[in-house]
């Protein structure tokens, strides 16, 4: 069987996962080989790493200056997992990853990934767990065993974080027509702070809820001020806010501050603000899944059975375009994308897209029938 | 039987007779008949025990619940494939005979040879493909994995063969199909009572197979070489009314069974090496499910391969368009066997194949006698306009090579040029390339299937799809020959016009030229024509999608996304070398914007109208400016126009400076973006300023406290909940609310009236009674469906829910791609079940195609996602029952697991009752044991069967072991058990030194606290490693041990599956000997055909056994604890008496002569009395007997007698017991 080719280390995770969710074997080249430092860094080794650790038979070929990678996925295996992951990057990185996978495990995956949980790049713990957790029990992906925790909270440079994960695992992914957001009912956020003084959690709720309230009045953010051995390394805080609305959609930003030494300190009242601007800007987008999880929900609907799902998104993120196209490589998908226009009277945002597509029929070979 | 029946007693329905009756039955219940039993006897329904009555109500609801399937969404495709009919039994028993029978029987057509699958239009809803099923298990197997229904012919003259039988297990293991028995052979039966009696059996014995009342026909007899038509016409019927269901694996993959194959390979590179890989295009109906290009298949025989390229043709053997009448006419009545030379024309993606042998259809014949002429006329001069045809290069623009004289020369000679081409001497076919539209086809097939009256207007259309097909033709040979080395760019394509403009634009210039002089000589068809050329075009341009890649390295700012494309654009009208073809691109961006259909009208009026797009060009990129500014990009453009890997090369060859050196310029956007940091985050637009009020409010809608829409408007429904449910009296306050008027029917007009005048302006009396309607309408609507809805929640179930969920989704699929045009919906759904498709493979083996044998089935089995990879398999497996020998571990076996046959080599275990996997070296007898291979990824629950060998035919049951797949694992986990032996050297008290177990010190140290047993049943733990001798260590045990003592180590050593994995290629085969397949021997077979003998174990022979005789001492007793025994128990000391003295010795006595002789006279006399005495004592005895014997008689016959006459006492005293029984009755009756 020939591999599937690609170049250069952008979309890194993308095309593991779908290798190993479609057994496709994958060769990828070029890895920054123009870079000064070439090849694989760190944070993506780690990556590789922790693939290896929830399957069970992978083949991983790396040449001597990490500018070629060859993968060749084994079966995903689950179970238990610690990994130390990389603090270059933050635990959302690899947990992304993982949630695209966890349901399609033998057992079902209980993570305990450790490292940085918030950092400015990637979506944080916190803000997965608001978003993708819920999006996940869309697609019949639920019970008890589902789970995200941030047990100990680690800021970007120093790391010291942990987060839980656990998901159950399914047979098959129910299809979902997701085409009504619905409108905003409330508003809820934590306000988080370690190593600093616990008064910066509440002068961003108070920034962040002075934009907010033109809105909505139901608004609560939660101040979330961690101490001792659960507050990591590094000081900092953040804000993550999440709109959920009617029909059970949950729109979510984020906003951390800058790391220590790593250019300028931002004020709270700033990042409250900012934040808050964010998540105006997010509702502006809408949909029925917010931007940063727009390929998790696309990739469940291609792992569906042979039925029309549809979704509708908010405008596609140069990630999710280039996510369906890999899609289109792996599984062969191609989805309808209509985009939809708003109507003049109505003031609801901007222009949305509706995803449409027929599953692959795809069913979960590792899970073992007793 | 003999004598007619007599008829019946019939009660009298009316008439005197008839009421009296009635009326004494009433009087006899003494209560109305409308009173049931419930009320007339409560007590025998009383409630006796609540247990009981639990018991009968949970034993109801089982019964109920059994009842009940998982719902499932039905995904049955609108238009089906033909049903597969697969016709099985052993040789000479009438297979073919069968199905010529039932063909004629369906379409009136005599087809003499059945050769490959044969695909008829059995009635208005339904088509079949016949199958002929040979006695190769090969065939067997994968034929059983895509029949819908099995004619399984017994030859009852006969009875069952075994072929019958391992087809019916192979069957139950790959999912069961609806299987049909079908008795031939019922006329050697001269006697109709064992007629009777075979039948009877037979069935019987089918019966236990299939299924309790499984059909069995008979066909009675042959008239002419044929069944008899009444009994063909049945079975028919049956055939074309049957139900089935649906197949676990058939429903999940899609399968295509080819029933044409044509080999593309250039003759050219065959002719220099015959063994070259070819690359053949396969013909069929997918079933299934649905098959997307680029896919993994399998075909069954061969091995695994990729759909290079898949496309569907216009369906062959269509189903006749919906109409009211219920039979099917000659017209409709189609048959389609490209296998065995029926089929006539057939039209392909890009050529069009016609049967020159022909012969089978007498008017197919006729119609292609023009064509066959021309064509053959015109061969001999093939090689020179090939020759031609490879020198000619074309352009049409400027800065492009100019046009050579030969080609204008072969441009106008080109219709000849088509013709020659199109001999395909190989195959004895004529091919032939026609471009149409679809319409045209179908409407071609048709007539060309069965109508006799428009022969000479066909035979026209050819000629002009003949002329037609000039161009393209010669166009793909120039791209092969003069472009030699252009790469073929997977390239989607849109029915949204803009790509097929793209690719035209993009394709080389000759190809223009062609276009363009078919143009201007050609009439208005072409449209549609030039339309199919460009989608389907063979030579893909490589640097396509021009356009859109440029845009997807822009899309980070998406938003910016026109500005960008304009920018893109302006730049490449700069680079270009030419303006004419840019012009066409920027045409095309403004036709992206457009609607589908507008585009492909559009284009097609300006492709066909020659170069009329020219004219107006300013004027069209001025338009497209504005309408770019207005609209959004096209979406589906922007994410799947292609990104070409071929160009970033292009561009790093541009930018080397004198071969050496390579300027670095900071690095492109394609480079960039390749190793740009990985984020799912999407950053936010700049451009939207969150102070300003605009942004604020262009949201203020998302949220519950912004403007909700007229139908949830919570306003509104308050409003309508009043109009609903009147007035009421509020009873705390007393306040009485009231109704509208509106609540009347007759004041509802009023009200709406009022209505309308608040809202609106006065309308028009027409349109105003028209919207009251619709609002009573409405409203009266939406009442219904509000009790509907509270109606309906009481008895709603779980079921009824999940069942109802299914419905919806079921009618989504279907509605959902509904009206889209199939070019388009494909890439979508990927190919649907039921169409009519080819798919192209490369890399065929050649012998796939030299020993291509039409009677063996080729089958494509689509593979699921990581069904293509190979791993550790682990399956229950059990030895089938018929199977006369158990299988050894390691032994290679030919498995047969989804479409798959490998061989591979098992390794049997059982699960102990710690969740071992123990190996066991054979199957159990009559138990599942488990199986580890490697082999193919299979999903789990998938059956499976094993065959020791496909070669040949055996007398015996072939098939060797049933199973299923339960796991797959990377990781194996057989185990063997491992005995380690060592001797005890130093013997403390409880604590050993042991040696000879282990060999170092390390492998000591692994072991340690192991526990280790002896022989005797002493069990002790292994304790430290010793220094001196290497592996030596210390182990205490439970008791002390002895020197001879043996200790051993129980342990177990995992066991590694062998890595065989080896596809049976039988298909690959010479013709005639596809049954020969042999794949690795076993050992025992290798030693046998080797005759190598093993020799044996002199320590595992039988010897006599020497047993040393023991020697034991004396028993040895203190002297003081003798002196303590009792007088018994004492030794006794005194020493044994010797020899009698003399003295003591009696002496011998010696008989004198006569005394001697009065002895002898004595004895003698003593056995002559004895001897009478016997004699006499026998004779007794007889006398004895026989007075027993007589006795016995006696006695039997007096017994006799009193039986007799107690015989007739009973019966006496029965008589009188009836007699006063029926007095008695007689009393009461009169009591009465």
């Amino acid at each position: 069987m020939a591999s599937l080719t690609y170049e250069g280390c952008n979309f890194f995770r993308q095309r593991l996962v779908l290798s190993t969710l479609s057994g496709k074997r994958i060769k990828i080249r070029n890895i920054r080989s123009r870079d000064d430092n070439p090849g694989l860094r760190d944070f993506e080794a780690s990556f590789i790493r922790l693939l290896d650790k929830v399957t069970n038979g992978t083949r991983i070929e790396i040449n001597q200056t990490g500018t070629v990678l060859f993968y060749q996925p084994g079966l995903l295996y689950g179970g238990a997992v610690e990994h130390e992951c990389c603090v270059q990057r933050s635990v959302g990185y690899y947990l992304e990853a993982l949630i695209m996978l966890a349901p399609f495990m033998k057992n079902s995956l209980r993570a305990v990934l450790k490292g940085v949980t918030n950092d400015p790049t990637d979506p944080s713990a916190d803000f997965l767990k608001a978003t993708a957790v819920p999006l996940m029990k869309k697609f019949g992906i639920d019970g008890e065993g589902l789970e995200i925790k941030v047990v100990r909270r680690g800021m970007a440079p120093g790391g010291g974080g942990e987060v839980h994960f656990s998901c159950p695992v399914r047979r098959t992914i129910r299809p979902v027509q997701l085409t009504d957001p619905g409108k905003i009912k409330r508003i809820r956020g934590t306000a988080y702070s370690v190593r600093v003084s616990p008064q910066m959690a509440n002068r961003i709720v108070d920034s962040a809820r002075s934009v907010l309230n033109k809105f909505i009045p139901d608004i609560y953010i939660y101040t979330d001020h961690m101490k001792g051995t659960s507050s990591g390394k590094s000081p900092g805080f953040g804000l993550t806010l999440v709109a959920e609305t009617l029909n059970g959609t949950f729109l979510s930003v984020e906003l951390a501050s800058t790391p220590q030494g790593q250019g300028a300190p931002m004020l709270p009242e700033e990042l409250g603000r900012s934040c808050a601007k964010l998540l105006l800007e997010e509702i502006y987008r809408g949909g029925c899944v917010d931007s940063t999880n727009q390929s998790l929900a696309l990739l469940y609907m291609t792992l569906g059975q042979q039925d029309v799902s549809k979704t509708l998104l908010g405008p596609l993120s140069p990630y999710t375009i280039e996510f369906l196209r890999h899609i289109r490589d792996f599984f062969q998908i191609m989805f309808k994308i209509e985009p939809q226009k708003p109507d003049e009277d109505e003031q609801k945002g901007g222009e949305k897209v509706l995803m449409t597509c027929v599953g692959v029929g795809f069913a979960n070979i590792n899970k073992t029938i007793k | 039987m003999e004598g007619k029946e007599q008829k019946r007693h019939q009660n009298k329905q009316s008439g005197p007779k008839a009421q009296k009756k009635k009326r004494r039955k009433q009087g006899e219940q003494g209560v109305g008949p409308e009173l049931d039993e419930r009320k007339r006897n409560p007590r025998a329904f009383a409630v006796r025990s609540a247990v009981r009555m639990a018991r009968t109500f949970h034993r109801t609801q089982d019964i109920k619940a059994k009842k009940h399937h998982i719902p499932l969404v039905d995904r049955t495709p609108l238009e089906p494939p033909p049903i597969v009919v697969v016709v099985m039994g052993p040789p000479k028993v009438g297979k073919s005979t069968l199905i010529r029978c039932l063909i004629k029987n369906y379409t009136r057509q005599k087809l003499t040879d059945i050769c490959g699958p044969v695909t008829i239009v059995s009635g208005k809803k339904r088509r079949l493909t016949f199958i002929e099923c040979n006695n190769d298990i090969n065939t067997m197997i994968d034929l059983a994995k895509v029949a819908d229904l099995v004619l399984m012919l017994i030859d009852a003259s006969f009875g069952f063969e075994m072929e019958t039988f391992e087809f019916l297990n192979i069957c139950q293991v790959h999912g069961f199909p609806r299987i049909m028995g079908v008795l031939t052979h019922l006329d050697s039966f001269k006697n109709n009572k064992s007629l009777n009696k075979t039948k009877k059996r037979l069935k019987h014995r089918f019966w236990t197979e299939v299924y309790q009342g499984a059909k069995l026909f008979y066909l009675s007899g042959m008239v002419y070489g044929e069944y008899q038509t009444q009994e063909v016409r049945n079975l028919g019927r049956f055939i074309s009314v049957m139900k089935f269901r649906p197949l676990v694996w058939q429903t999940s993959h899609p399968y295509v069974i080819a029933d044409r194959m044509e080999d593309l390979t250039d003759p050219e590179s065959i002719r220099l090496d015959p063994k070259c890989d070819r690359t053949v295009s396969l013909y069929g109906y997918l079933r299934g499910t649905f098959l997307k290009n680029k896919s993994q298949i399998h075909i069954p025989g061969v091995g695994d391969f990729t759909v290079e390229d898949l496309s569907f043709l216009p369906d062959p053997c269509p189903l006749p368009e919906a109409q009211k009448k219920r039979a099917l006419n000659e017209k409709e009545r189609l048959l389609y066997a490209p296998m065995a030379g029926v089929g006539g024309l057939v039209y392909d993606k890009d050529a069009v194949y016609i049967d020159m042998p022909g012969g089978h259809v007498k008017q197919q014949q006729e119609e292609m006698r023009p064509t066959t002429e021309l064509v053959q006329s015109l061969m001999g001069t093939h090689t020179t306009m090939d020759a031609k045809m490879a020198a000619s290069k074309v352009s049409l623009f400027t800065g492009t090579a100019a046009l050579a004289p030969e080609e204008v020369q072969e441009s106008s000679e080109k219709q000849g040029a088509t013709e020659r081409r199109a001999w395909d001497p190989e195959t004895r076919r004529e091919r032939r390339r026609a471009v149409f539209t679809e319409e045209e086809e179908s409407e071609g097939s048709d007539e060309e299937e069965s109508d006799e009256g428009e022969d000479e207007e066909v035979g026209k259309e050819e000629r002009k799809a003949a002329k037609e097909a000039a161009p393209p033709l010669k166009r793909q040979k120039l791209g092969e020959i003069g472009g030699g080395g252009q790469e073929v760019v997977e390239m989607p394509a849109f029915a949204d016009s803009g790509d097929e403009l793209e690719k035209s634009e993009g394709e080389s210039e000759e190809e223009e030229m062609d276009e363009d002089e078919e143009r201007e000589d050609d009439d208005d068809e072409e449209q549609g024509m030039e339309e199919e050329n460009n989608r389907k075009g063979s030579t893909m341009p490589p640097d396509s999608g021009h356009c859109s890649e440029e845009d997807t390295d822009d899309e980070d700012e998406e938003e910016e996304e026109e500005e960008e494309e304009g920018d893109s654009e302006m730049d490449e009208q700069s680079n270009a070398a030419l303006p004419g073809e840019d012009t066409v691109k920027t045409k095309l961006t403004c036709a992206e914007e457009e609607e589908e259909e507008d585009e492909d009208e559009e284009l097609g009026s300006d492709t066909a109208g020659a170069l009329r797009w020219k004219e107006s060009l300013g004027q069209k990129a001025a338009d497209a400016f504005l309408r770019r500014q207005r609209a959004a990009p096209n979406l589906r453009k922007l994410v799947y126009g292609t990104v070409t890997q071929e160009e970033g090369g292009d561009e790093e060859e541009e930018e080397e400076l004198g071969g050496l050196f390579r300027v670095s310029r900071p690095e492109k956007s394609q480079r960039v973006r390749a190793d740009a940091a990985d984020l799912s985050r999407f950053q936010p637009d700049a451009s939207h300023d969150w102070d300003q009020e605009e942004m604020l409010a262009s949201i203020r809608d998302c949220f519950v406290t912004g403007k909700w829409e007229g139908d949830q408007d919570a306003a509104t429904l308050l409003k309508e909940d009043d109009e609903l449910y009147g007035d009421f009296e509020d009873l705390e306050t007393g306040e009485v609310h009231r109704a509208k008027p509106s609540q009347g029917e007759q004041a509802e007009g009023e009200d709406d009236d009022a209505e309308n005048e608040e809202e609106e302006a006065p309308l028009v009396k027409m349109d105003d009674e028209e919207a009251q309607k619709n609002k009573r309408l409405e409203k009266k609507r939406r009442l219904k469906e509000r009790f509907n809805a509270q109606y309906d929640d009481g008895d709603a179930t779980y079921f009824d829910d999940l069942k109802e969920e299914m419905q919806k989704q079921a009618e989504l699929n279907r509605a959902e791609f509904e009206g889209m045009d199939d070019e388009v919906r494909v890439q979508y759904e990927g190919f649907r079940p039921g169409m009519y498709v080819r798919l192209e493979i490369h890399a065929l083996p050649c012998e796939f195609v030299t020993n291509f044998d039409p009677h063996y089935p080729i089958i494509l089995g689509g593979l699921g996602a990581s069904e293509g990879n190979i791993g550790y398999l682990q399956m229950r497996l059990k030895k089938h029952r018929w199977y006369h020998r158990i299988l050894k571990t390691r032994d290679p076996l030919v498995l047969s697991l989804g479409w798959r046959r490998f061989q591979t080599i098992p390794l049997y275990h059982i699960e102990d009752h710690n969740g071992r996997h123990r190996l066991l070296k054979y199957t159990p007898e009559h138990m599942h044991c488990g199986a580890s291979i490697w082999g193919p990824i299979t999903p789990q629950g998938t059956g499976f069967l094993a065959v020791q060998s496909v070669a040949g035919a055996q007398a015996n049951f072939r098939i060797a072991a049933t199973g299923v797949v339960l796991d797959l694992d990377k990781s194996v986990t057989v185990v063997k058990k491992l005995k380690l032996i060592g001797y005890p050297y130093k013997i403390f008290k409880n604590t050993c030194f042991i040696q000879g177990m282990f060999n170092t010190v390390l492998e000591v140290a692994k072991f340690e606290g192991a526990s280790i047993r002896t022989v005797s049943g002493i069990k002790g733990q292994v304790k430290k490693a010793l220094r001196a001798p290497p592996g030596a260590f210390r182990a205490t045990f439970e008791d002390r041990l002895l020197r001879s003592d043996i200790v051993f180590l129980r342990s177990w050593y995992p066991v590694s599956v062998p890595q065989l994995y080896h596809p049976v290629t039988s298909l690959l085969m010479p013709s005639g000997q596809k049954d020969t397949w042999a794949g690795m021997r076993t050992v025992g077979q290798l030693k046998h055909d080797l005759g190598i003998r093993n020799k044996p174990n002199q320590d595992s022979l039988y010897k006599p056994v020497l047993r040393q005789k023991r020697h034991f001492n004396p028993l040895h007793i203190p002297k003081k604890l003798q002196k303590a025994l009792p007088f018994k128990s004492k030794p006794k000391l005194r020493a044994g008496r010797g020899p009698t003295p003399r003295d003591l010795r009696r002496p011998a006595v010696i008989r004198e002569p006569h005394e001697r002789k009065v002895a002898a006279l004595l004895s003698a006399l003593s056995t002559v009395y004895a001897q009478k005495n016997k004699k006499a004592q026998e004779e007794q005895h007889a006398k004895h007997r026989a007075f027993l014997k007589q006795k016995e008689k006696q006695e039997a016959e007096r017994q006799k007698r009193q039986k007799e006459e107690m015989k007739k006492v009973y019966r006496a005293m029965g008589q009188k017991e009836k007699k006063r029984l029926k007095s008695s009755l007689k009393g009461k009756s009169n009591d009465d």
